[in-house]
């Protein structure tokens, strides 16, 4: 790894551990609850979920061969809202699994739109063009419904679900993170174990299949493994806009070319952006708390302006 | 080694790509497809590959379905020149060349060094750490060549190798091809230039092969005294041959046939 790659590392560590550390001081009795109960769980989700968010954006920006591809790019943001819609609206009783009911339904609801795109991906002769317009179609389809839906709905389900979309790390315990930690690890080993691969589907998917690679098998593998991790960030935490497209585009333009380092730098680097986001999110109104999706925000699009600028000078 | 291409048809939307066409190639044989555009040279090459299925016919590796084998022992027989991709994704020339070594097993160091004697052998070693997207059209049509050497395939499928090269380069590739040639690779390539041949190999090597409306319209060997004639009728010109330093080259003229077509 280059030095630079090294020292991106490091850094992210570094401002993964410090963000706990962010915001009101911690003094008095409850200082080691606020930072062992509250403040860690929620750093180590903003970690999962950024880190997944992130390898996501960067494989599907890679198979779609589009720069503009995000992690629900395959319709998992949508069928995650009208789930998790559906379910505050028809008000679905929670606890299954001992899980709210509105996490289950934007569960289920990312799946189904993202698995029915997967499938266009796998068929036939669909190219990946055709999978990106499917996945707009299922997106615009699944936005209708949701519209629909919210039109029959009461202003107190309505409100909680602007809240839903609004995007938010959960406040309390380590739930969180036993839920996510196995999901994000395992399909992120599974996605950096197909860098080969993905690094000849780069050079088109014709050239990807003289190389060997079973072009159908791996569009398929990764398309259905991001989308499970995305689907199961998505439920637990709403949508959390920016960190999938903006990450690896500043990993791009600040590493250089080569995608050996980008897949596992984006995931280092989107661990560390939504955790040092999410802290300062907490931390910038004094006794408020901002939807971390508006810092994300904030602070990415300035960033990959100005990298972009940079780079084309 | 042998690849069969077996009275093959490509319809595409009713439209006929191919009809009717066999060829064989193996390991050291060299046969060169020429014809106008549209003629179905590339269609050939991603049938031979299996990334089109033939309507009518058969495309076999040692008998057996190019479509029903698997990728990686595919891999192992055929290699391909594409014509150049646009890239998205910026990588550097070595993940270039590297991501030609995915059929073999084995570490990425062993891969690297595989692509680095790759990109010796076509004299492009410094460009190694180069972004693909930044290179010349020349450059990276010789990254792309050592990526087919990278791929150690025994059979190469080649879609106008010297596309966006210089004379000088041009001759350059053509000759390297000579030398994967002599060294036991198959070559099927396209080309518009069969003067570049004569750099391959002796001209009654090499096999041409006429491709008109998708279907076969001639074949003869390079060196067979009636080809400025095939090659006059096929693309509706004339071309008048001349002789340099032992060899006949073909030269495309303005000549009575191109008149008459007028």
């Amino acid at each position: 790894m280059t030095a630079r790659g090294a020292l991106l590392v490091l850094g992210s560590i570094a401002a993964i551990a410090l963000s706990v550390f962010v915001g009101p001081e911690l003094a008095g009795p409850h200082a080691g609850f606020v930072l062992l109960e509250l403040r860690v769980p929620r750093a180590l989700v903003g970690a999962l979920v950024g880190a997944a968010l992130a390898l996501a954006g960067a494989c599907f920006q890679i198979v779609f061969n589009n720069p503009l591809a995000t992690p629900s790019t395959v319709g998992t943001l949508a069928g995650a809202t009208l789930g998790a819609l559906g379910a505050l609206v028809f008000g679905f009783e929670p606890d299954a699994l001992g899980l709210p009911a509105t996490t289950l339904f934007a569960f289920a609801g990312a799946l189904l739109a993202s698995f029915l795109v997967a499938a266009v991906a796998v068929s036939g002769r669909a190219r990946m063009s055709d999978v990106l317009l499917a996945g707009i179609a299922v997106s615009l389809a699944a936005g209708a419904v949701a519209t629909g839906v919210q039109y029959a709905a009461d202003s107190r389900a309505l409100f909680a679900a602007t809240r839903w979309s609004l995007g938010q790390l959960p406040q309390v315990g380590y739930r969180g993170v036993f839920l996510l930690a196995p999901i994000v690890v395992l399909t992120s080993a599974v996605l950096l174990s197909q860098t080969r691969a993905l690094s000849s589907f780069v050079l088109g998917e014709e050239t990807a299949h003289a190389h060997g690679v079973h072009v159908r098998r791996l569009r398929a593998l990764v398309l259905v493994t991001a989308s499970l991790a995305v689907a199961a960030c998505v439920a637990w935490c709403g949508p959390i806009a920016f960190v999938g497209l903006i990450v690896p585009h500043v990993v791009r333009l600040a590493m250089g070319p080569s995608i050996r380092s980008l897949l596992p730098l984006s995931l280092i680097a989107g661990a560390a952006f939504l955790t040092l986001s999410d802290a300062l999110a907490r931390s910038i109104i004094p006794g408020r708390e901002l939807p971390v999706g508006v810092v994300t925000a904030a602070l990415g699009a300035p960033a990959l302006v100005l990298l972009i600028l940079r780079a084309r000078r | 080694m042998r690849l069969e291409l077996d009275r093959v048809g490509v319809r595409v939307r009713n439209r006929e790509l191919l009809a009717d066409v066999s060829q064989s190639l193996e390991p050291g044989e060299i046969v060169a497809l020429v014809g106008p555009n549209g003629a179905g040279k590339t269609t050939l090459l991603r049938a031979a590959l299996g990334l089109v299925v033939p309507s009518a016919g058969h495309v076999r590796l040692d008998g057996r379905d190019v479509a029903r084998l698997p990728p990686r022992e595919r891999a192992a027989a055929l290699a391909w020149l594409p014509q150049q991709p646009p890239l998205g994704e910026p990588l550097t020339v070595l993940e270039v060349v590297s991501a030609a070594r995915f059929r073999y097993d084995e570490p990425s160091r062993a891969s690297e060094l595989a692509a680095r004697r790759a990109l010796e052998r076509v004299r492009a070693s410094e460009l190694a750490s180069a972004a693909i997207t930044e290179l010349s059209g020349g450059e990276r049509q010789r990254v792309f060549t050592a990526a087919v050497l990278a791929q150690g395939a025994r059979l190469a499928l080649l879609d106008e190798p010297a596309n966006h090269l210089d004379p000088a380069q041009q001759l350059d590739a053509y000759r390297l091809l000579g030398e994967l040639a002599r060294e036991g690779l198959g070559l099927l390539l396209v080309t518009h230039d069969v003067n570049l041949l004569n750099a391959v190999a002796d001209p009654a090597q090499i096999v041409v092969l006429g491709l008109g409306r998708g279907r076969v319209a001639f074949r003869a060997r390079l060196s067979a005294p009636e080809l400025p004639e095939l090659l006059g009728a096929l693309f509706g010109i004339e071309f008048s041959a001349v002789s340099h330093a032992g060899r006949r080259l073909l030269l495309p003229v303005a000549g009575a046939r191109a008149e008459a077509a007028r």
